[in-house]
């Protein structure tokens, strides 16, 4: 129904994100809202969801970071252990976003999906830190472990019931989850019972990594993908305190020492998709943004070998092609900016770099 | 002209009262003076004149100052005759027409003449190339030949490769000497040196900060003695205990770790545990626990394990940059056959 001189891909190409490639590169193609609502509860950068509440619809640009992600992810082998990939680069330049649609491709394919939004959220600023329950030098973080189940259970519906979890768990004396038991139990308990929610986060990965390559075919096949972003707050520093007043180190946070053992490579049938984050980060400079200088030694230990990708501003195509869409959809009123100086200009203050054009065109 | 009588007049005045503590009756004069010029100047003429008459008839006038020197100054002239020594700056003897100051409100900045900025600052008109020149000549008498064979950088390095170097200071003063004179600075390329691998390391280790990793220069300087000769007979000591001591290995150096080596090594490092690891498990998904040797030279000596240690010794030595990450992306991509 769009004239094809904004660049939108037609609307038979929505779902099958399977179809991208290289000649789609600097398209739009929409997210169907039902999959925006189970797939991204929180996944979604906070501008890009404000835009989508704006315009209506979700539309995301096809860039080649996120295809040769997708095209990694097609021809890997599911047999062996997992690849890790990371994608860095500047602020700004549409690393979670990136992540976002090689996360789509996934979800479309029928993955599960483990999708950590931001780490940097489980390294500052909780307001409850408990010290854990069953092992005495860790703490646990309430709060931040339910919701992300929470959003773990929107995310997955189908498969909870479908699987079982192998072991029994106890988490206090009258309460334990047997073995055989379905998922959803495990993190329902999880979501109700808030002290042991950190474990039972901890259980669930552990459960996922069990089961993940094993079975080949019918009901309980399927593959893991595991999504973080900002992974750099894994090894970096936390600004979290403990009672006497000493800095926390992040291996005493269970979820992130949880977390540490998914990003590890001895499990198999899935990916691991990261992406590196300054914004977020704790007691980093803001020109840090190589994978090294970010991940910090240990880091880049744990997480090598890994794929880098590299994600950049946009080249000419992909600008024309975002400066159509806006114009399109009415958000550069500015009658200035339909010009082709405006446009220059526009070229100009941004840099091309995609964050600070959605700013400047906010103001538009 | 009454301010140009006044001075004078003022000058004289101070002479004659000079056992009063005049300031007050000077200052009280001069206001009278002031107000006076202010006043009509035909009843005043006649007071000034007199006091005029009076004073020039005491003291010689001023001598009017002639055409400046540069006037008569010819562009092939020797410069040399004009500025002998290191002198102040003379408007009348430099042609040139040089401004320096603080600009007047929407004008220039000020002209030589009389320009006490241009005196202020030390000028080098002395030592012109020409000057420069006429210096070496008179000081080739007390010079000895350079050695002929000794013609390129790199031969004069060859035969001496340490450099030895300390200041001389001359001033005339109330003591002809200077406490700076003691310090010595030994500059010796470690490539000259007869260095192996352990023994560079320890030196450089043992070094520190007179080390420089750029130009491959130890430079020691002493200046812990009184005297020069002792400086430098300190200094060459210090150089043949570093040699002999990084020569020696002693018992606790065997507890070298990972942290104190200076490069990044691909052998033992936990990146090769983890590529290994990670192949192992590729090859056999059951067998995890079997690590034969066989399998591990066989695995790390494939190509593209080969690769990828190059790749990651590039990445820790070099630091990161773009393009070692894009072929570091290439050696994993090769490693597990994307």
């Amino acid at each position: 129904s769009r004239p094809p001189s904004h660049n939108i891909v037609p609307t038979s190409l929505i779902l099958c994100a399977t179809y991208h490639s290289e000649g789609h590169s600097g398209q739009y193609y929409t997210l169907p809202p039902t999959h925006i609502q189970k797939l991204f509860p929180y996944g979604l950068p906070p501008r890009f969801q404000l835009q989508i509440k704006t315009f209506n619809e979700g539309c995301v640009m096809v860039r080649p970071p996120a295809l040769e992600l997708i095209s990694y992810l097609k021809r890997a082998d599911y047999s062996k252990p997992p690849l890790r990939y990371v994608l860095y680069g500047d602020i700004g330049t549409g690393k979670t976003m990136s992540l976002c649609h090689a996360l789509h491709y996934c979800y479309s394919q029928g993955w599960l999906i483990v999708h950590v939004p931001d780490a940097h959220l489980w390294v500052k600023n909780c307001k409850e830190l408990l010290p854990s329950s069953s092992r005495p030098s860790r703490f646990d973080q309430p709060i931040q472990a339910s919701q992300w189940l929470k959003n773990f259970k929107i995310t997955n519906e189908r498969f909870l019931s479908k699987l079982k979890t192998t072991q029994r768990y106890v988490w206090t004396k009258r309460e334990s989850t047997e073995k055989g038991q379905p998922l959803g139990e495990l993190i329902d308990q999880g979501v109700n019972r808030m002290k042991s929610s950190s474990d039972v986060v901890g259980a669930v990965l552990r459960e996922l990594r069990l089961q993940a390559g094993g079975a080949t075919e019918g009901e309980g096949a399927f593959k893991l993908a595991v999504a973080v972003d900002g992974v750099n707050a894994l090894w970096g520093k936390t600004s979290l305190k403990k009672e006497d007043r000493t800095m926390c180190e992040p291996e005493e946070l269970t979820l992130i020492h949880n977390l540490r053992k998914m990003m590890k490579n001895n499990w198999s049938g899935g990916a691991i998709l990261t992406a590196l984050s300054q914004t977020g980060s704790v007691f980093k400079p803001r020109s840090a943004y190589l994978p090294s200088e970010l991940l910090g030694e240990e880091g880049f230990d744990n997480m090598e070998p890994f794929v880098p990708v590299s994600v950049s501003n946009y080249n000419e195509k992909e600008f024309e092609s975002c400066y159509l869409y806006y114009l399109d959809r009415n958000w550069l009123q500015h009658p200035h900016s339909r010009s082709e100086e405006g446009k220059k200009e526009l070229i100009f203050l941004s840099n091309k770099n995609p964050s600070i054009l959605e700013r400047l065109c906010a103001f538009l | 002209m009454a301010a140009s009588v006044t001075r004078p007049a003022l000058s004289s005045l101070c002479k004659i009262n000079s056992n009063i503590n005049g300031i007050y009756s000077l200052t009280s004069f001069s206001r009278r003076i002031s107000i006076s010029s202010v006043l009509s100047t035909s009843a005043v003429t006649t007071e000034t004149e007199a006091a005029g008459r009076g004073v020039r008839g005491q003291r010689r006038s001023k001598r009017q100052a002639g055409e400046p020197r540069t006037e008569r100054m010819t562009v092939d002239q020797d410069w040399t005759a004009v500025y002998p020594t290191a002198a102040s700056f003379k408007p009348s003897a430099v042609p040139l027409p040089v401004r320096m100051g603080y600009p007047v409100k929407r004008g220039v900045p000020p002209a030589k003449k009389g320009n006490l900025e241009l005196i202020k600052i030390p000028n080098f008109l002395h030592l012109t190339p020409v000057a420069i020149k006429k210096h070496c000549e008179a000081l080739k008498q007390f010079c000895t030949e350079w050695p002929s064979a000794l013609d390129s950088d790199e031969k004069c390095v060859k035969h001496f490769p340490i450099q030895v170097q300390s200041k001389e200071f001359v001033s005339a003063g109330l003591s002809l000497r200077n406490p700076d004179v003691r310090i010595v600075t030994l500059k010796v390329k470690l490539s000259s040196l007869n260095l192996d691998d352990h023994a560079r390391k320890k030196m450089i280790k043992l070094s520190e900060e007179r080390y420089c990793k750029d130009t491959d220069t130890l430079t020691i300087t002493t200046d812990s003695c009184p005297l020069r000769q002792q400086n430098y007979d300190y200094a060459m000591y210090l150089l043949t205990v570093l040699y002999h001591e990084s020569w020696k290995t002693e018992a606790w150096e065997q507890e070298k770790t990972r942290a104190d080596m200076e490069e990044y090594e691909w052998e033992d490092s936990p990146s090769q545990k983890k590529v290994l690891d990670t192949l192992l498990r590729m090859r056999a998904l059951g067998a995890k626990d079997e690590v034969e040797e066989g399998t591990r030279e066989e695995l790390l000596g494939q190509p593209a394990v080969q690769e990828y240690r190059d790749t990651m010794l590039r990445l820790k030595n070099e630091g990161e940059t773009e393009e070692n990450l894009q072929q570091y992306k290439e050696a994993v991509k090769k490693l597990f056959n994307i």
